[in-house]
């Protein structure tokens, strides 16, 4: 497998050397900004879900896909089931060698396509002959996916069933297999905030990111041929202003702010309180967003009574999903959380109810109404390349 | 150096655009490709999980070049069992062949580079899905090639019987602002080479099938 065993010759070596260093300045970044999403919290209401879209996703090829999207856990999720589909490091040495997986390819009706309805048959025909149907554009078939399909689903049996939402971005990662991927250095990471952006120039619509992220979160725009994906919003971040699914969120689930200020939120909720953790960090890549792992409600014996023996949500899976850390993190949380019940203060419960919205955003509590709407004189969309 | 030649005729150019006149029966020139070199791939991904055994499955190209003094035309022929037309899903990748052809001294530009930053590359490229229209490029070494503004190439194509037949024609003299290319010239000669991308094996960018070594195409005065 991979590069022949045969001996790299001197210029081999020299290009070699050259493609890692280029790689290096593309991943390179001052600070990094973040996001913490607490599961407790997430209604599933896809108020997020449609602030992105009618943000950034509603036209020119676009219209596919959701850049931001809650899945429903368990379940297969979008693209249908993403977390089987390979990308990634195996990290090896403590982080020294990044050996990257082989990824597959979500299709276009594993994310879910776009549906036309047969409106003009319905309407041209006698009442009751044809009924409404759903299309997908792809191929004219009937929609058997979507990025919500399988919402509200979840797993195990009353009275003791459980789910919770998993909203999903970029995770604007440390160490993003898709820039590592890109042979035509499209993919970087901004300088001032550490935020992936594929420029839209460089991009020749290869599909080899799509293949390397592991949270298939990478979209093709079949119209401009091109490989698109959550921007973290950096047109507004430039002005002081959240992310629109930050915004948007009516639940008060996400956090913004930089992850290495240590006087920034998500600074305090990941490094001090310990309780946002990422997504399967086990893919390698270092996320940026964080998640506060769910608690939810005890079980009920068959007799109704509440059954504190084991957790609703079956530990091992809470495990699968945000690595052994998940512990501690619910332990604290319980614990802060008896504290509060007990007539007690907790400084994390204070920021997990998040009274006051301002201090969720850090710096970015500008007015989106504010916004300046032309981009900024002199503004520099990509990186020259060295 | 291998040669190349490409006679003068007195055929229209919308004619040789037919990939099935008389003119490309014969004497044509066969190419073998090969995979290229994963050590190269400016990716570590695809370096670290890609077979350099799997890839390049066309494994041999026939090319003839005529010109009529005014344009050049290019005939390409290769086996592909199944044609992929265009992207009709994510994971599915159209056929393509380029022409590569270096700007300067070419004893001095890496065919398996597609030249370096002072002596760069110009590549014709054809895909089915370009509507005829093959894009000129420009290279300064891997990872670097990008489209010019304008292209003065066309093209006319057959899948038929498990095989791509490709005509691409364009003006000898080419070169204008935003179209940076190669000019060519009768009784001059330049080099070439050929890269081929089978669609069905996942090939796209750098993962295709290339001529290792640059060939003499001669201009007949």
């Amino acid at each position: 497998m991979a590069v022949n065993k045969k001996a790299l010759t001197d210029r081999e070596k020299e290009l070699a050397k050259a493609f890692e260093e280029t790689k290096e300045m593309l991943r390179k970044c001052e600070h990094q900004v973040g996001m913490v999403m607490d599961l407790n919290k997430c209604i599933g209401c896809q108020l997020c879900s449609m602030a992105c879209k009618t943000l950034w996703t509603s036209k020119e090829g676009r219209e596919y896909m959701w850049w931001n999207k809650v899945n429903t856990m368990p379940g297969k999720g979008s693209p249908k089931d993403w977390e089987k589909m390979g990308g990634g490091y195996k990290v090896k040495f403590g982080g020294k060698v990044m050996e990257p997986v082989r990824g597959k390819h979500p299709t276009r009706k594993e994310f879910g396509d776009m549906w036309d309805y047969n409106y003009n048959d319905v309407f041209q025909n006698e009442a009751g002959k044809v009924h409404l149907q759903a299309r997908n554009q792809v191929d004219g078939s009937e929609p058997d996916w979507a990025m919500n399909w399988d919402e509200d689903q979840g797993a195990g049996k009353y009275p003791n069933s459980f789910y919770f939402y998993l909203p999903r971005i970029c995770n604007h990662c440390a160490y993003p297999a898709c820039l590592d991927a890109c042979p035509r250095n499209a993919i970087y990471k901004r300088d001032e905030d550490g935020v992936v952006l594929i420029d839209q120039d460089r991009c020749k619509g290869y599909r080899f990111c799509l293949e390397a992220c592991p949270y298939k979160v990478i979209y093709f725009n079949f119209v401009t041929e091109k490989s698109m994906k959550c921007i973290f919003c950096y047109p507004r971040l430039d002005e002081k202003v959240a992310n629109a699914c930050a915004r948007q969120c009516t639940a008060r689930v996400r956090w913004v702010g930089y992850v290495d200020k240590p006087d920034s939120i998500i600074y305090k909720l990941t490094k001090v309180w310990k309780v946002a953790l990422p997504l399967h960090s086990e893919f390698g890549t270092n996320p940026n967003v964080f998640y506060v792992p769910p608690l939810a409600p005890h079980r009920l014996t068959p007799d109704g009574k509440i059954d504190t023996s084991k957790p609703r949500i079956p530990r091992g899976y809470l495990r699968y999903l945000f690595g052994p850390e998940v512990d501690s993190a619910l332990a604290t949380m319980e614990k802060e959380l008896a504290k509060v019940r007990n007539g007690g203060r907790s400084e994390l419960m204070d920021i997990l109810k998040a009274k006051d919205w301002h201090g969720m955003f850090g710096e970015f509590t500008k007015d989106p109404a504010l916004m300046e709407r032309k981009p900024p004189k002199g503004a520099k969309f990509t990186r020259p390349m060295p | 150096m291998e040669k190349i030649e490409c006679k003068k005729v007195s055929i229209s150019t919308r004619q040789l655009l037919d990939c099935d006149n008389g003119v490309w029966r014969g004497g044509k020139h066969v190419i073998e490709t090969a995979a290229t070199p994963l050590a190269n791939q400016p990716s570590p991904y695809i370096k670290g999980t890609y077979d350099e055994n799997k890839i390049g499955a066309v494994k041999k190209i026939a090319i003839k070049s005529v010109h009529n003094g005014k344009d050049i035309a290019v005939f390409l022929e290769w086996e592909s069992p199944t044609p992929n037309l265009k992207i009709k899903d994510i994971n599915i990748f159209p056929d393509g062949v380029a022409l590569l052809f270096p700007f300067k001294n070419i004893d001095k530009t890496p065919i398996n580079e597609m030249g370096t930053q002072d002596y760069p590359t110009n590549a014709w490229y054809w895909r089915p899905d370009f509507d005829e229209k093959p894009k000129n490029q420009v290279s300064h070494g891997l990872a670097t090639s990008l489209y010019t503004e304008k292209s003065s190439l066309v093209s006319n194509s057959k899948w038929k019987d498990g095989k791509w037949r490709v005509v691409m024609a364009r003006p000898l003299k080419a070169s204008r602002p935003g179209e940076r290319t190669v000019d060519l010239a009768p009784g001059k000669s330049i080099g070439i080479g050929i890269g081929v991308w089978e669609g069905a094996n996942g090939e796209r960018g750098g993962v295709k099938a290339f001529s290792k070594e640059w060939r003499a195409l001669v201009l007949e005065a």
